[in-house]
């Protein structure tokens, strides 16, 4: 018996695409509202990065991640982070176990795994842990694996860490060091629900309870998605703009745009640059595209870059945001060369 | 499989790209020529300012120019591939398909060759007239309007020529064949100097104001040649006697002592003491013509003793001057002598007329009765019949053994040839011949020197006048602007420095007496003050000598008198020169060290 052939390279674009279709559309039935977030989480997950949903409390950021978690079949964990929580209570530890048997009691060690060994983890307000526990996440987002009692446990992939955390000005946070926030590959913003949104959401929740979405993907759907977004082509002139865009975020580049020069203080790095290329690469394949255009990259700018750019202490006092300077960097660096630019607008 | 893909994609990109830089090209040779004819006409309108009106259509070759400019632009900047794809991408919002694809070429990864593949479908179906580069832009506006420009400009008939520059003051140049005045300097190289050393100045002088009129034929700055002509005149100055400087003056005084014993001398003196030797040697002439014998030997003693005073004190230019003087002297005296006594043997022949001018030429020396006495003598002796002319002849002969030599040789032996002639008519001519020799005024060499020189310094002026300057006096007694020793003012010509003035009973001029002045509208005419100007040459020590200013020098220089080096009889001299009252204070004031 032959195994069947393999299907083309456009045929797992269009089964990438309907994926993503009822995957929105499976979440749409829970979720109201929230297309932006719904679709820029997509992009964590096909793009095998971590997601930070950031956004006031009753939004329904844990909601949005429950939803997903329940259309993909894979393991679904929860850590709720406390002030009090610890990082054994994240990764696990190892427990003494007696064995009672005819030769007498008898002890061994077993490793109790944490909440982290789950597939798709939401660390809920994690922003309300400790520095230290927070960093309890910080080599299992980037190594995929834990270390417990000098032992490394890899774990089991797909890996996909939702946290939600509360704006950082509100009572008992503790801000994500940067270093725990470049392990995410997006940072998003959870906006609050409009009216109709809002009212849809009254409907739906004060009624009859609703039942689970259906599951949409099985975890092969996940990896050959997160695969494919690796196949996905660039063109040098693209990658060009992504590393103009993001050296731009500096403060000493030669091409930052004043408002940069003036308000930042570290920007993004190497690991930022890698972010966005490969966000576009999950924008180019949602929309069925093997390759990734300029526009991939200014739609995937603001949530890659934000948290990765510190303001300086004059921009916090200006009260410049993270999304202005991104708008300033994608309004500042030129896509193409200014001869073409300058053909192309026909004057 | 990706081969024909490819291939699709290449003949399509290229196509598309070939297009896509010829309208390039074709933009930029638009912009070139229209810059270039913007500079053009820029150019155009510059000639027509220029007035150079034939030049300005080739204006518009800067737009021919500008077109190259930009073609060659265009060549240089060619797009490259890449750039190409940028820009058909963002005309087809083909989201960097083309790009993408252009790196897929020779790939065979499945994604690079699904972009190959929606590249060359994009390229298939991508409108050719939409992907082209506006070719007119806005600035190509000045491609008409530049080139009207130009068209307008050409046509447009030259602007007026503008009015000459008004010439820097100073930087006129003239233009004078033969400037009045100079002729007279040139003289100088006639006179007979002091010795061999102002020769050659004299000869200098003369030779300068040749070159300069040569110059000005040509054409010289005014400034300039104004400049010259006062070197000219400062040199004239400098070869002045002066007897009032450094060496001369103790001379002069002990020279003036000796004059100043006899009132016969005293204008001889004063002519002396102002330094004026043309002035002394007229007085000397006077004195030498005149028929009292103690006049004349007083004037003889008093210039021995004068010469030798002066030698004694250092002043040997005065010294020699003086020898020359009395020399002169005796030889006038043996001429006036000569003539009287010619008048005595024809006595009874002579016109009332003919004895005035004896009697005139015996009491005042005056050389013009001298003149008008020989014109008498030479009528008489024209009236005399052969009778006559022997009798003369025998009176004469008389008369010279009675005198047994006592006369001067030089009227002996002039009177002894006389008497031998007279019996014939051609020796009557010879005689009249002699008169008219003997009538000719003979001036020193000195007073031939100083006329010269005052010629010579009144034809700078005139010179300078005629090059519209305002000719400055310059020191002497003699100069233009000061009077002679006698208060007479100066006819203004040196030729006529010894005749009489216009109004003289017996002027000879040919000058209208006639005219009268125009009557003053006044009920009556003052002057201010009787004053009476000192007729002397200008005090010693004061500096005169000018030039017209020149860029780089100075305006004054310094005078060749004494100044600084006051004698002491100059202590004081303001108070005891002959300047009115109401005037005195001021020249003191400015005479002030």
């Amino acid at each position: 018996m032959t195994d069947p052939p393999a299907p083309t390279f456009e045929a797992r674009l269009v089964q990438a695409r309907d994926i993503s279709v009822r995957l929105k559309r499976a979440i749409g039935r829970v979720i109201v509202g929230q297309d932006a977030v719904v679709e820029q989480v997509l992009w964590g997950l096909i793009a095998g990065g971590h997601v930070l949903l950031e956004g006031n409390p009753g939004l329904g950021k844990t909601l949005l991640v429950r939803t997903l978690s329940s259309c993909l079949d894979l393991r679904f964990s929860r850590i709720q982070f406390t002030p009090d929580l610890m990082p054994s209570d994240v990764t696990g530890t190892n427990v003494l176990v007696m064995d009672g048997s005819s030769q007498g009691t008898k002890g061994r060690f077993e490793l109790h795994r944490g909440p982290i060994f789950g597939q798709v983890v939401l660390a809920d307000e994690i922003n309300r842990a400790t520095p230290k526990t927070q960093s309890a996440l910080l080599e299992a987002m980037q190594e995929h694996a834990v270390t417990i009692a000098g032992t490394r446990h890899a774990l089991e992939e797909p890996f996909f860490v939702l946290a939600t955390e509360n704006p950082i000005e509100m009572e008992g946070t503790y801000p994500l060091p940067e270093a725990q926030l470049d392990r995410f590959l997006l940072k998003i913003s959870v906006p609050a629900p409009s009216e109709d949104e809002l009212t849809e959401i009254l409907a739906r929740t004060t009624g009859k309870p609703v039942g689970e979405p259906e599951r949409v993907l099985s975890r092969d759907d996940v990896r050959e998605l997160q695969a494919l977004c690796r196949e996905v082509a660039v063109a040098e002139p693209v990658l060009r703009y992504a590393a103009r865009l993001v050296n731009a975020s500096a403060p000493d580049a030669a091409d930052a745009p004043d408002l940069v020069r003036r308000a930042v203080r570290y920007g993004a790095g190497v690991r930022g640059a890698q972010s966005l290329v490969l966000a576009a690469k999950a924008v180019a394949l949602l929309e069925g595209r093997a390759h990734v255009s300029f526009a991939d990259l200014q739609r995937t700018a603001a949530p890659v870059l934000r948290h990765r750019i510190l303001l300086s202490f004059e921009g916090e006092a200006d009260g410049v945001s993270c999304d202005q300077i991104v708008r300033e960097l994608l309004s500042g660096v030129l896509t193409r060369p200014v001869a073409v630019e300058r053909a192309v607008q026909g004057v | 499989m990706a081969d024909p893909a490819q291939s699709d994609f290449q003949r399509a990109f290229h196509s598309l790209a070939q297009r896509v830089h010829r309208r390039h090209a074709g933009r930029l040779a638009l912009t070139g020529a229209g810059v270039g004819l913007s500079l053009g006409a820029l150019a155009a309108l510059g000639l027509w300012a220029l007035r150079l009106g034939e030049w300005r259509p080739f204006a518009a070759g800067f737009g021919a120019l500008g077109a190259l400019i930009g073609a060659s632009v265009a060549s240089r900047r060619r797009w490259s591939e890449s750039d190409l794809a940028l820009y058909l991408d963002a005309r087809l919002g083909s989201h960097e398909t083309l790009t993408t694809a252009l790196a897929a070429r020779g790939s065979e990864e499945p994604a690079l060759v699904h972009v190959l593949e929606r590249a060359s479908s994009v390229l298939d179906s991508a409108d050719p007239k939409r992907v082209k580069p506006k070719l007119w832009l806005r600035v190509h506006a000045l491609l008409p309007a530049a080139l009207s420009a130009i068209v307008v400009v050409s046509v447009l008939p030259l602007p007026p020529a503008p009015p000459p520059a008004p010439v820097a003051p100073g930087a006129e140049r003239v233009q004078i064949e033969n400037l009045k005045g100079l002729e007279r300097i040139e003289a100088l190289g006639q006179l007979q100097g002091q010795n061999p050393e102002q020769d050659e100045r004299l000869k200098r002088l003369a030779e300068q104001a040749k070159k300069l009129r040569v110059a000005l034929a040509k054409g010289l700055e005014k400034r300039e040649a104004l400049s010259e002509i006062a070197k000219l005149r400062d040199g004239i100055a400098a070869e002045r006697l002066k007897l009032g400087d450094r060496q001369n003056r103790p001379g002069l005084d002990a020279a003036l002592r000796a004059f100043s014993n006899n009132q016969a001398l005293h204008d001889a003196q004063k002519a002396l003491s102002n330094g004026d030797l043309t002035a002394f040697d007229d007085e000397m002439q006077k004195l030498a013509n005149r028929a009292e014998s103690t006049d004349r030997q007083a004037a003889k003693d008093a210039l021995e003793e004068a010469a030798k005073e002066a030698r004694a004190k250092g002043g040997k230019g005065l010294a020699d001057a003086l020898d020359a003087q009395k020399r002169l002297f005796e030889r006038r005296e043996s001429h006036a002598q000569a003539l009287r006594e010619l008048a005595q043997s024809l006595k009874g022949k002579l016109s009332a007329e003919a004895l005035e001018d004896l009697k005139e030429f015996g009491n005042s020396g005056s050389p013009e009765a001298e003149k008008r006495l020989a014109e008498g003598l030479e009528r008489a002796l024209e009236g005399l019949t052969p009778e006559e002319r022997k009798r003369l002849a025998e009176r004469m002969q008389r008369e010279l053994e009675s005198n047994a030599g006592n006369a001067s040789p030089m009227t002996k032996k002039q009177l002894e040839e006389m008497a031998k002639q007279l019996g014939r008519k051609e020796g009557i001519d010879q005689l009249k011949k002699q008169l008219r020799e003997l009538a000719k005024p003979e001036p020193s060499d000195d007073a031939k020197r100083e006329r010269g020189l005052d010629d010579a310094e009144r034809g700078g002026s005139a010179a300078e006048r005629g090059l519209g300057g305002m000719p400055i006096p310059l020191d002497g007694p003699n100069a233009p602007g000061s009077s002679d020793p006698g208060g007479k003012p100066q006819s203004g010509d040196a030729d006529k420095g010894s005749s009489p003035g216009p109004g003289s009973k017996r002027d000879s001029g040919t000058g209208d007496h006639h005219g009268s002045t125009p009557e003053i509208a006044a009920k009556e005419l003052r002057s201010k003050a009787d004053a009476r100007l000192s007729p002397g040459a200008p005090m010693h020590g004061a500096t005169l000598g000018r030039a017209p200013a020149r860029p780089g020098e100075t305006a004054n220089q310094l005078g060749t008198g004494s100044l600084g080096e006051a004698q002491k009889t100059e202590v004081g001299a303001v108070d005891h020169a002959d300047i009115p009252e109401e005037y005195r204070e001021q020249v003191g004031r400015y005479f002030e060290p």
